[in-house]
């Protein structure tokens, strides 16, 4: 079952003198439990198609259609919701909430949406065993080392059971140790919950994991393959 | 979720937040007891002119008060009366004859204003018998029939016509010691000893030359409290026109003197039992020139004065308020100083909450794109900088406001005393003596006011928030 469908999209910056084109032509579709990279040199336009398949931001042509979304229809609000209901987001940086705890973290977007309490405390349980810190529940984001801030990222961005995740760089704070527990959780999530992961990365970690790995080179895919056997 | 956030992120740095909310207490408890104070200040002086001097309403025969024409008379007392008992709201009537003359010792004359009253219908109506000076006798109560009639006067007629001296009798200096002055000011003071002084001036004087200037700012007051002397049984004359227009007058014994904070009432006004004034006036039982009306409460005074008014057409009503037009405006006055006061601090409270807002949402422009990003819209990231910015306001405030209930509660006991300026402010009718106090519907105005205050000061920051790209400020530094 086709996740998310990407038809020709092209998305070209004129914030300078010169025309920048981030994306050219990018024509992809992701499958359901998919676990993907797209690599490349920096400037190859990685983090530009993710921003787009997440709704961050809007491409100038071609069109990227998410779970019957056709995302370029859709006003910045209902972008918003969008993103809300059907993208888990992880960052480079964590970027968790330092004011809450490792559970109000995890429970925040469940919160947007207004779960039921009890359904909610019971998912914050299940992910915070997922990811290996059930005995840092209360802990806050700083009395946490960066690869168990990242889980708890990972664990936030799967909370609200969204159609795929999109990681940009996961791994790129994180020494080795961390790098590949993060991994392992992610793989065993993606088995487990048959949940999309869509990375952009330049760790050969990362690409050792992945059962695709997308080449992008000035905006364009110039290569697609699928690793058997993972 | 979203409150629980924003309580959180004021405390995120507790420093800076702090420090707005030290600005916004110090600024709210500054701007409110000084209004507290100043509106003492005017209670007082309105309290006094209603309590002591005025009473609520007057009713005289038209263009008497303009004239003083002591033929213009009320006669028909009863009909009045009859109208002012039929008020709902009207506590007690008196009625008075007022006459103007000249009041004269043996050293000086001074024009007065002779007031024949009812000594229990006023004792009911006003406080002036309470502001009798302790030891000048009492309110025109004499046990000892003497053959002068009687007359209570201010001090200030009383200082003006040197009944009151300055003498630093033995009894002074072991009063100045029981004041607490220490010895050696006092020993400096043997060479006044026994002086009669006839005024306050020339005895200020005449000290000033035996104290240093800091000597006189400390226990200047006390000396002259102390050589205050008054003679009990002083007499003046007084002289003025019968009903006939035939000069008259007579002596009158000081039965006692009081003190208000009221120095232009204390040297005009004096107090003489009605039948006195009728005997030497010729102005008969049943007739006066003025009634005076006492309601049950001052907030009755705007509703009931037109009432009256539309009943007695023939006469003159006013209230208080009419009578003395600057203590009303004062009054008035004081509504827009407490509005220029709140928008002042309120200001600066907005300035101090709109900066610190600011260097927070800059700080946290990753933290605010993430959010963004992750699915919390745009109406969810305002609400929660605008609650931000009312928790910082909002605590400052009811930190200020709970130390300036407080403060205020103590210094209402205790006072606090501006004796240094009781010269200029008396001369006025107002008291050195402040009892601070506030409306408590002024806290709750302030409340709403500083939630509001809180809230537009937000509005900047956030919009500043609303305007960052979630992808550029994610990946700021």
């Amino acid at each position: 079952m086709k996740v998310v469908e990407i038809k020709d999209v092209h998305k070209v910056y004129h914030d300078t003198e010169v025309e920048v084109k981030a994306v050219s032509g990018v024509t992809l579709s992701f499958e359901k439990g998919d676990f993907a990279v797209i690599v490349g040199p920096s400037g190859s336009g990685k983090t530009t198609l993710l921003n787009l398949v997440g709704g961050l931001d809007q491409p100038t042509g071609g069109e990227i259609l998410v779970a019957g979304h056709r995302l370029s229809e859709l006003r910045p609000s209902e972008l918003i919701d969008f993103r809300m209901e059907h993208v888990g987001f992880v960052f480079q940086s964590f970027n968790l909430i330092p004011v809450l705890t490792a559970a109000e973290n995890i429970g925040f977007i469940m919160n947007l949406q207004k779960w039921p309490k009890e359904k909610r405390i019971a998912r914050t349980n299940e992910l915070l065993h997922s990811v290996g810190l059930s005995d840092r529940h209360n802990s806050r984001p700083s009395q946490l080392s960066g690869g168990q801030q990242q889980r708890v990222a990972v664990a936030r961005a799967l909370a609200s059971h969204p159609e795929f995740v999109l990681a940009d760089e996961p791994t790129a704070n994180l020494d080795s140790k961390s790098a590949e527990s993060l991994l392992d959780i992610m793989e065993k999530l993606n088995r487990e919950e048959d949940m999309t992961f869509i990375f952009s990365t330049h760790d050969v970690r990362v690409m050792k994991r992945a059962r695709r790995v997308i080449t992008l080179e000035d905006g364009s895919v110039v290569s697609d393959v699928r690793v058997n056997g993972r | 979720m979203i409150t629980a956030i924003a309580w959180k992120n004021v405390w995120r740095n507790k420093t800076r937040s702090l420090t707005v909310i030290s600005a916004v207490t110090i600024g709210v408890f500054a701007g409110v007891f000084s209004m507290a104070a100043i509106n003492s200040s005017v209670v007082q002086r309105i309290e006094a002119a209603v309590n002591d001097e005025l009473s609520h309403l007057q009713i005289n025969n038209k263009d008497f008060r303009k004239s003083g024409d002591l033929q213009n008379i009320i006669y028909d007392v009863n009909t009045i009366k009859s109208v002012l008992d039929s008020t709902e709201g009207v506590q007690a009537v008196t009625e008075r004859i007022i006459i103007r003359g000249v009041a004269s010792t043996a050293n000086k004359s001074t024009g007065v204003e002779i007031i024949g009253i009812d000594i229990e219908k006023e004792k009911r109506m006003f406080t002036l018998s309470e502001k009798l000076i302790p030891g000048t006798g009492s309110f025109l109560e004499n046990e000892t029939k003497t053959k002068y009639n009687t007359i209570f006067i201010g001090e200030k007629l009383a200082k003006e016509l040197s009944i009151i001296r300055y003498i630093l009798s033995p009894e002074a200096f072991d009063l100045l010691v029981s004041l607490g002055v220490p010895a050696e000011v006092v020993t400096k003071l043997e060479p006044l000893k026994d002086q009669r002084f006839t005024s306050e001036k020339k005895f200020t004087k005449a000290v000033s030359l035996l104290l240093n200037l800091k000597e006189q700012s400390k226990y200047g007051l006390k000396v002259k409290e102390a050589a205050w002397s008054y003679r009990e049984g002083s007499r003046i004359s007084l002289s003025f026109l019968d009903i006939d227009n035939n000069q008259t007058g007579a002596t009158f014994r000081v039965s006692g003197i009081y003190r208000t904070n009221n120095d232009m009432f204390e040297a005009l006004s004096v107090f003489v039992p009605v039948e006195e004034v009728r005997n030497l006036t010729g102005i008969k039982e049943g007739a006066c020139h003025r009634i005076i009306v006492r309601l049950e409460g001052n907030d009755l005074t705007n509703k009931i004065t037109p009432e009256i008014r539309e009943a007695l057409p023939d006469f003159e009503v006013m209230n208080w308020k009419e009578i003395q037009p600057d203590l009303a405006m004062i009054a008035d006055f004081m509504n827009q100083i407490y509005a220029i006061f709140m928008v002042i601090i309120l200001a600066a409270l907005a300035f101090g909450i709109v900066n610190t807002m600011l260097m927070a949402v800059l700080e946290r422009t990753r933290e605010l794109g993430m959010l963004a990003a992750i699915g919390m819209n745009r109406r969810k990231i305002f609400f929660m900088i605008m609650l931000e910015s009312i928790f910082l306001s909002i605590v400052g405030g009811f930190a200020g406001m709970g130390i300036s209930e407080v403060v205020i509660s103590i210094t209402h006991k205790t006072g606090i005393n501006l004796v240094k300026y009781s010269e200029g402010m008396e001369a006025f009718g107002y008291t050195a003596h402040l009892f601070p106090t506030i409306d408590p519907g002024f806290f709750v105005i302030t409340t709403i006011l500083i939630v509001i205050t809180g809230i537009l000061s937000s509005v900047y920051p956030a919009r500043k928030a609303l305007k960052l790209n979630p992808v550029e400020a994610i990946r700021a530094e």
